[in-house]
This record gives structure tokens, C-alpha cells and sequence, in this order.
């Protein structure tokens, strides 16, 4: 015969070994889903590193000036986003109130997309319109500069090309003040083409050529002469 | 089991990043013929040149109307404007003027066809003129903006040169036209801006060629349609033109290099 005090012992312990067990499962769920959790690396988000200073070459419509000027922006690491988003901050600042060279806000590039030149093995597309974005009269054009040397092509949104101010200096301002911050902070970049909605078209709001192929080059200080009305 | 299939991915990884980069192109970029001596190339006869001559393209016209300056206002109303103006003046002065269009709707010789740009620079070209002024109008700036090509200047015509670059010959003319008008317009207090652009056509032109856009008075985008203004404006264009008619100088004229056959670039499927 069993003593009483025996069975509450036996009682007791088993009622640990359950306690252990729970607990030991618990523990083992979390420990995987932690570590299933560190193993997930899917982006979320762009890897933004922390603000550093930009310069953007800002235009200026009264005088047909383009001015570096640096402003704090976090960018992301990764070369074309970082072109992309510089854009986009680049043409944010003409739609703030009182802005010297006055566009649209909203969304303006849709993709930058970069090449390494030269271009090699292209040919003309399907259509005429295809074709000409690739196709160049000048033989030094798709040939890099320095090895490494990239072409950029920018594919604007047609809703920010159709609502464009149109006018010789206007348009060309835009133009000279992409092409002039892409040069100072993608340095690989050596030649830019411009896309509307995917497609090539003649010109940015009935002036400026959008169908030629820009050298990447320092575009502040532009205009000459100015004097004071 | 997870450590079976992480390997197994890894693997992949490095197989896809492998292909990648032997994709990547490695040919050197094949380097253009080297600039030639033109020491031996003949030169040909001077183009015809008319001094006299200048050639007025008031932009757009038709149903292409330019940039909407405001709900009544069209550019192509103000360019067109601004060159009879400038023609009226310009003939007082001796001088013959060419006009693209001198109606609202710019139109082929006898043809309801509209005129492409290539058509203006045509009618440019073979008017051999002194002086190709493109006239434009914007609400945007003020002043007057005076653009010159973008490309390359070259110290010779070469006969036969592209469609695309044939201004690069005349560009160090327009440049000294571009100071010329620019030195007229500060005379006469107009806010400025002189600068290089590309806006066809004037790549294409085989004239000291400028693109002159008319801007606001000052910020109000009504006095691009004051007469007086417009007026003002033409005169000191004119009187600049007058002293140009003296100093233009046409590039020398080169017969075309022997041509040499061009390495074939990339894959023609
Ligand atoms: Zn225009």
C-alpha cells in the first residue's frame, strides 16, 4: 500500500514534468519565431541612409540662372533610386510657393533607368518612334567618356510634361537644371535621354528637344548676361 | 532542413549573379577616326551670301499656337506681331526680309500642307541671309531671351554635312550676332538673358541663327501684346542687325572627306 504523502509527492512532480513541457514548448515557439523573424529580409522600404547635403542645381526664370545650392535629403543607396528620388526633390522644389522657375507638383519621374555604355547590340525597334530613342547620327554618341560611363534615361510622367509652362527658357531650364544635379551627384552619368510615359517625343512643351541625347555637363551659370529692368 | 534549403538558395543567388555580370559588355569602346589634317582638302567656292537679307520665322502658327499665354493671348499671335514689325523696320533700313509665314497659318507653297520646322530651316537655308532670327513668345521670364545653338562651333563648313549639325559652322557667328543684339537690347533697357538651347530648328540652319524669345515687360503677361513694347523691342533688334550686315563673315566652304568606312557598331538582327 502507497503512503498518502507519497502519492502527493508523485502528484506534485508530475504536475512539474506538465509545467516544464508547457513551458519548454512555449519557449520554443518564440525562439523560432524570433529567429524566422531575423530571417525575413525582404524590403520593405528603400534603404534610406541618413541625411546628408545635396547640392541641386536650381533654376531661376528671371534671370536664366541655375545655382547650386546644397539642402539636407535622406537618399537611398541604391544608384537609380537615388537618381530617381534626387529628381523628385530636385522638381519638388519648383512647386513650392514662390519658386524662382514656377512648375506643377506632383508625381514627375516615373523610372530612371541607367546604361552602360557603350550601347552595344541594339537596333531599331519595331516603329519608327522606338527606333529613334536608340538611334543617333553622331558616332560618339552612346560612347563613353571614361570607362564606367553611363547613360541615364529619364522617363518623365506625361502628366508633369503636359502641364509644363511652355517657353524656350522655361523648358530648357528644367532641362539644363536635371542634367546639371545628375552631373554633380552621379558623376558616372555621361549622357541623358528623356522618355514621356515610355515613349520618345519631340519636344517638352512645344520648345525644348527632348528626342537628343544631352552630354551630362555642368549647367550652372548659363546665361550670360543679364542687367536689371 | 532550413539550413538545406538556405544553401540551396545561396547557391542560386551566385549562379544568377554569375550570369549577370558575364553579360555585362566588355568591348572597348571603338574610337572614332581621328580628326584629319584638312591641310590637302580643296576649298569650295563661297556659298552665296546676301547681306542684305535676313530671314524673320515667327514660331508655331496654324493650329500648332504656340504657348498659351493666357485664355486671349496665343503665342503665335505675338510672334507673328513682333516679325512685321521687325519687317516693316528692317526694310526702312535697305534690308530684304524672308518670312516663314506672314498668315496665320504657316503653309507648304501651294499646298494646304502645314510647314514642319524642316521646312522653315529649308526656306532659311536657301535664302543665304545675313541673319536667321527664330521669333518666340513666353509669359514665363522677363525681357528678351536670346538663344544660340548648342552644338559644337567647327572652323569649317564641310559640303555635305548633316541635317542635324549644319548650324555647328555658323555657331561662332551666331555667337558674335548673339553679343551684337544682346550689347542693342541692354542699350535700350531690355532685361536680358543670353544663352544656348536646344530648340529645333536651329541646328539645321546655315545662317548666323538666333532663337528670340519675347517675354514680359515685367511680371505682367499682358504687355507681350503692348505695341509699344513689341515696338521698342524691334527697334533695337533692327539697329543691331544694321551693324551686323557688315560684320557677318560666312564660314570657309570645304569640299567632303574622302569618306572612310565606318566600323559597324553593335548587332543588326
Ligand atoms: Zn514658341
Amino acid at each position: 500500500m502507497i503512503s498518502r504523502h507519497q502519492r502527493i509527492v508523485f502528484w506534485c512532480l508530475v504536475g512539474c514534468i506538465l509545467a516544464m513541457g508547457t513551458l519548454l514548448f512555449v519557449e520554443r515557439q518564440r525562439a523560432r519565431d524570433r529567429i524566422v523573424a531575423l530571417a525575413d529580409a525582404t524590403p520593405l522600404d528603400a534603404p534610406y541612409s541618413t541625411t546628408e547635403s545635396v547640392t541641386l542645381d536650381l533654376a531661376n526664370d528671371s534671370d536664366g540662372s541655375i545655382t547650386a545650392t546644397t539642402r539636407p535629403i535622406a537618399l537611398p543607396g541604391e544608384v537609380t533610386a537615388r537618381a530617381r528620388a534626387l529628381l523628385e526633390h530636385l522638381l519638388a522644389e519648383y512647386a513650392l510657393p514662390g519658386s524662382p522657375h514656377p512648375l506643377q507638383s506632383g508625381a514627375a519621374v516615373d523610372d530612371v533607368f541607367l546604361l552602360p555604355l557603350p550601347l552595344v547590340g541594339h537596333s531599331g525597334g519595331t516603329t519608327a518612334a522606338t527606333s529613334t530613342l536608340i538611334a543617333s547620327n553622331d558616332p560618339n554618341a552612346l560612347q563613353p567618356q571614361n570607362p564606367g560611363g553611363e547613360l541615364a534615361v529619364i522617363n518623365l510622367r506625361s502628366s508633369f510634361v503636359n502641364a509644363h509652362p511652355s517657353g524656350v527658357e522655361v523648358e530648357s531650364l528644367t532641362l539644363m537644371s536635371i542634367i546639371g544635379t545628375l552631373h554633380t551627384n552621379l558623376p558616372q552619368i555621361e549622357q541623358i535621354r528623356f522618355l514621356v510615359d515610355g515613349q520618345p517625343r519631340e519636344t517638352l512643351a512645344g520648345h525644348a528637344d527632348l528626342l537628343r541625347t544631352y552630354p551630362s555637363k555642368d549647367t550652372t551659370a548659363r546665361a550670360e548676361t543679364s542687367v536689371a529692368p | 532542413m532550413n539550413l538545406a534549403k538556405k544553401s540551396a538558395t545561396a547557391c542560386l543567388l551566385a549562379i544568377a549573379t554569375h550570369l549577370c555580370s558575364a553579360q555585362t559588355p566588355t568591348t572597348p569602346a571603338q574610337i572614332s577616326a581621328a580628326q584629319k589634317s584638312t591641310a590637302a582638302t580643296p576649298t569650295l567656292p563661297a556659298s552665296p551670301f546676301n547681306r542684305t537679307t535676313v530671314l524673320l520665322d515667327p514660331a508655331h502658327g496654324g493650329s500648332d499656337s504656340g504657348s498659351r499665354i493666357s485664355d486671349s493671348i496665343l503665342e503665335k499671335d505675338i510672334t507673328l506681331a513682333l516679325a512685321f514689325k521687325l519687317r516693316s523696320l528692317l526694310a526702312a533700313r535697305g534690308f530684304t526680309v524672308v518670312m516663314t509665314r506672314d498668315s496665320d497659318a504657316a503653309t507648304q507653297a501651294d499646298t494646304p500642307n502645314p510647314l514642319t520646322l524642316d521646312d522653315r530651316a529649308g526656306i532659311a537655308n536657301r535664302a543665304h541671309p545675313a541673319a536667321c532670327l527664330l521669333l518666340h513668345a513666353t509669359a514665363a521670364g522677363n525681357g528678351v531671351h536670346i538663344y544660340r545653338s548648342e552644338l559644337e562651333p567647327i572652323p569649317n563648313e564641310v559640303n555635305g554635312t548633316s541635317w542635324l549639325t549644319a548650324q555647328a559652322a555658323w555657331v561662332t557667328q551666331s555667337e558674335k550676332l548673339q553679343k551684337l543684339l544682346g550689347q542693342a537690347l541692354t542699350r535700350a533697357r531690355v532685361p536680358l538673358v543670353l544663352s544656348r538651347a536646344s530648340v529645333r530648328p536651329v541646328d539645321s540652319l546655315t545662317c548666323p541663327a538666333l532663337v528670340v524669345e519675347l517675354a514680359p515687360k515685367g511680371s505682367d503677361s499682358s504687355s507681350l501684346t503692348n505695341e509699344s513694347y513689341q515696338q521698342h523691342v524691334a527697334g533695337a533688334i533692327a539697329a543691331a542687325l544694321v551693324f551686323w550686315q557688315n560684320q557677318a563673315q560666312p564660314p570657309v566652304r570645304l569640299a567632303p572627306l574622302p569618306t572612310t568606312p565606318t566600323p559597324k557598331k553593335g548587332v543588326q538582327p
